[in-house]
């Protein structure tokens, strides 16, 4: 068969009584009313059919496999758990994170002077999260990185860093993921590295 | 010579040489730590074991003499698992400190444990606990639990800086890197310790956590601290000099390099000056190039036309590359139709393997291209007694070493010149009594030639783009345009410069641009 066959749907023909334009007006307050009445019927029972979410009071509960904006991890003692070693930089497709390292006098002896991520960038691909190799970036499943000037898609260091415990739902997914069980042997979850 | 066999291939080597070193000339890649090709085997870390057919063991290839015949197989089972033994013992207390290690990138262990390591340890003992952050040094740091007891460092201030600080104390699994009590490990070729470490256990402070070598663009260069002339490998991110390395070259600088050579780099990044400045109504402000050469052209030129070449001098930059020395030359001989031109060269202490008394990079270029005084004719000290006296009232100033040499009386001397037309390339005092200022390009920014005390002729490559900064020849030639010469249509191409020099000049007759290339090559005789 040549060419094979492509259906085509013509558009029905309208019917004289579809050309009367108050009747179609009351047609379409009938549909709303159907709703309306069901909504109302659903409230009052306490079992509301609405699909409709307040956007921003509410949300839609996210999987843990959903990747939103990258953060970094707050260790308990309020420092990150980051020591730069640059791998997200390098792992990045499309460059939007930028780090200067630096030296600390504790144990970690490393950490980012500067961690700067271009959120306008950011594809969201979740290649710094793989390639971390101190859990120290996720993604987490925050969404709301608009902003009204572009140099406020550049965000710093102090605020990513978001407390460990708020992204233990991921992290578990990741550690899964990537067949990783349990923390990594290096740097101790919270406490800091041995 | 001596013909041997390996993994099936036969192949030639010279009589009398060890075995890893010519296999690792041939192309075979056998892993090694305590081999270095400009040091004393050791054959201490295990890691480059052969099996010779008619040996009862496994050898270490490092010291094994070749023997015509011999049948060689680096790659079989039983190697790859006795390497595999090594490796894992090796790792066995090796910290897992990659992510903070500046080592990791370049480092063997990484790359041998990539291709030899198991995934998973199998011990369950802690790791040994050592001294992490060793000040051993002024400019080396040292962390013990990375050492893997290569000894290279050791045998390296032993037998290269003669110095010996360093060594291995105790005995067995006990055994520590460190240096002997209240003896720093602050030789002058101290961070080459931290470049033949085949781990990050000798780290350079200046480098530490600065920068991932992977993210560092490498150019072959060479170091232009003194008139030696030591190959380096220019790190390059981020439009910044980040760091030198030494680059292998038998005939200059073997591996190494000086303390003191690979730290000069800072100028490259800091304080530079971008923008010409012209002094209007006794203050300096900002000019295009256009207008900050055109008015150097008509200063001098006033000067010239006037009082002719005897008025005005040029104290030359032996910074300056063989391409743009042989353009300035012309420039003063035929623009500023004087012959009062000397080079200023610095002059400092100097040892017998690499540091030079001369502390700049170019001097000999300098001399070989007629840019230095000869005897007889107005040297440094002439034009400086010229200016005193009010006869030279026009100077044109390359560079800052001038500066240097004439010490505290510098500005003094600098303020009675009548027209000074600087080029420098960072901020200087010498800046404040200049009446044109022209920005220069550092050695990082140019291609052409140096040449080294000895002669040869070596490439320094652009590492870093200069943007819309005309180079140094490119200024000469306008320079030399504005003041009424005659010269070639075209811009300052290096290349074309250096064919020029090659036809005219003896020394560097038999050269050619193309055939310099890494190493460098010495000119004629004379």
């Amino acid at each position: 068969m040549a060419g094979g066959v492509i259906t085509v749907v013509r558009r029905p023909r309208l019917r004289a009584m579809d050309t009367i334009g108050p009747l179609l007006i009351l047609r379409g307050l009938a549909v709303t009313t159907r709703h309306f009445l069901r909504n109302l019927w659903g409230f009052l029972r306490g079992q509301p059919t609405i699909v409709t979410i307040h956007y921003p009071e509410q949300s839609q509960p996210l999987s843990p496999a959903f990747r939103g904006m990258p953060v970094l991890v707050r260790m308990a003692n309020g420092k990150e758990r980051c020591v730069a070693c640059g791998l997200c930089e390098w792992a990045c497709p499309v460059d939007c994170i930028t780090i200067y390292p630096a030296e600390t006098s504790d144990g970690i002896e490393r950490y980012p002077e500067i961690f700067d991520i271009d959120m306008s960038r950011c594809m969201f691909c979740g290649l710094c999260e793989e390639s971390c190799p101190e859990e120290a970036i996720v993604m987490s499943p925050r969404i709301t990185i608009a902003t009204t000037d572009w140099r406020g898609s550049v965000w710093h260091k102090q605020d990513l860093l978001v407390p460990g415990s708020g992204l233990a739902v991921r992290l578990e997914h990741v550690r899964r993921g990537y067949e990783r069980t349990g923390a990594p042997v290096v740097g101790n979850q919270e406490e800091g590295r041995p | 010579m001596a013909r041997i066999t390996v993994d099936g291939a036969p192949i030639e080597v010279p009589d009398g040489s060890m075995l890893l070193p010519s296999l690792l000339d041939h192309g075979f890649q056998i892993p090694h730590y305590c081999f270095h090709p400009k040091l004393s085997i050791d054959g201490c870390c295990r890691m480059c074991l052969v099996r010779v057919e008619g040996m009862p063991k496994l050898t270490i290839s490092c010291n094994t003499p070749v023997r015509d015949g011999m049948v060689v197989d680096t790659r079989g089972p039983e190697v790859v698992k006795a390497r595999q033994g090594v490796i894992e013992m090796l790792l066995l207390n090796h910290p897992l400190d990659c992510p903070i290690c500046d080592q990791a990138g370049e480092c063997y262990l990484q790359d041998y444990a990539f291709e030899y390591g198991t995934r998973q340890a199998r011990t369950q003992e802690p790791r040994r606990k050592l001294l992490k952050r060793v000040d051993v040094g002024p400019r080396v740091v040292l962390d013990q639990e990375r050492c893997i007891l290569c000894r290279r460092c050791v045998r390296f201030c032993r037998e290269i800086a003669k110095t010996g600080e360093l060594g291995i104390f105790n005995l067995g699994d006990r055994s520590v890197l460190d240096i002997f009590p209240g003896e720093p490990l602050a030789n002058d070729y101290s961070i080459c310790t931290a470049d033949i470490c085949p781990v990050g256990a000798l780290l350079s402070k200046d480098f530490h956590h600065k920068m991932r070598v992977w993210f560092l663009d490498e150019t072959e260069s060479v170091c232009p601290g003194c008139a030696n002339g030591c190959n380096v490998k220019i790190g390059t991110a981020r439009r910044k000099v980040y760091r030198l390395v030494p680059r292998r070259n038998d005939h200059v600088n073997d591996t190494w390099m000086c303390d003191s050579g690979r730290l000069n780099y800072r100028f490259v990044n800091e304080r530079r000056l971008r923008e010409p400045h012209v002094r209007r109504a006794g203050s300096l402000v900002s000019a295009s190039w256009e207008d900050a050469i055109d008015e150097a052209a008509r200063r001098l030129g006033a000067l010239t036309r006037t009082d002719g070449g005897g008025a005005v001098a040029a104290v030359v930059s032996p910074h300056l590359t063989n391409e743009e020395l042989f353009v300035l030359g012309r420039v003063i001989a035929g623009g500023l139709r004087t012959v009062q031109r000397d080079v200023a060269i610095r002059l400092g202490a100097a040892d017998e393997l690499l540091i030079k008394a001369e502390k700049v990079a170019n001097g000999r270029g300098a001399r070989d291209l007629g840019l230095a005084a000869a005897a007889g004719e107005v040297d440094l000290a002439k034009i400086r007694a010229g200016v005193e006296a009010g006869s030279i009232r026009g100077l044109f100033v390359i560079g800052t070493d001038v500066w240097e040499l004439w010490g505290d009386e510098s500005a003094a001397i600098f303020e009675r010149i009548e027209t000074l037309i600087v080029q420098v390339t960072n901020e200087h005092p010498l800046v404040a009594h200049a009446d044109v200022v022209l920005p220069g390009l550092t050695f990082a920014e140019k291609d052409g030639t140096f040449t080294n005390f000895a002669g040869r002729v070596q490439r320094v490559r652009r590492a870093l783009d200069p943007g819309e900064r005309p180079s140094d020849g490119e200024v000469f030639l306008r320079l030399g345009r504005r003041l009424g010469m005659e010269l070639p249509p075209g811009g300052f191409e290096p290349e074309a410069v250096f064919a020029e020099i090659t036809r005219t000049v003896t020394r560097y007759r038999d050269l050619s641009w193309g055939a310099l290339g890494s190493l460098g090559l010495p000119g004629r005789e004379s």
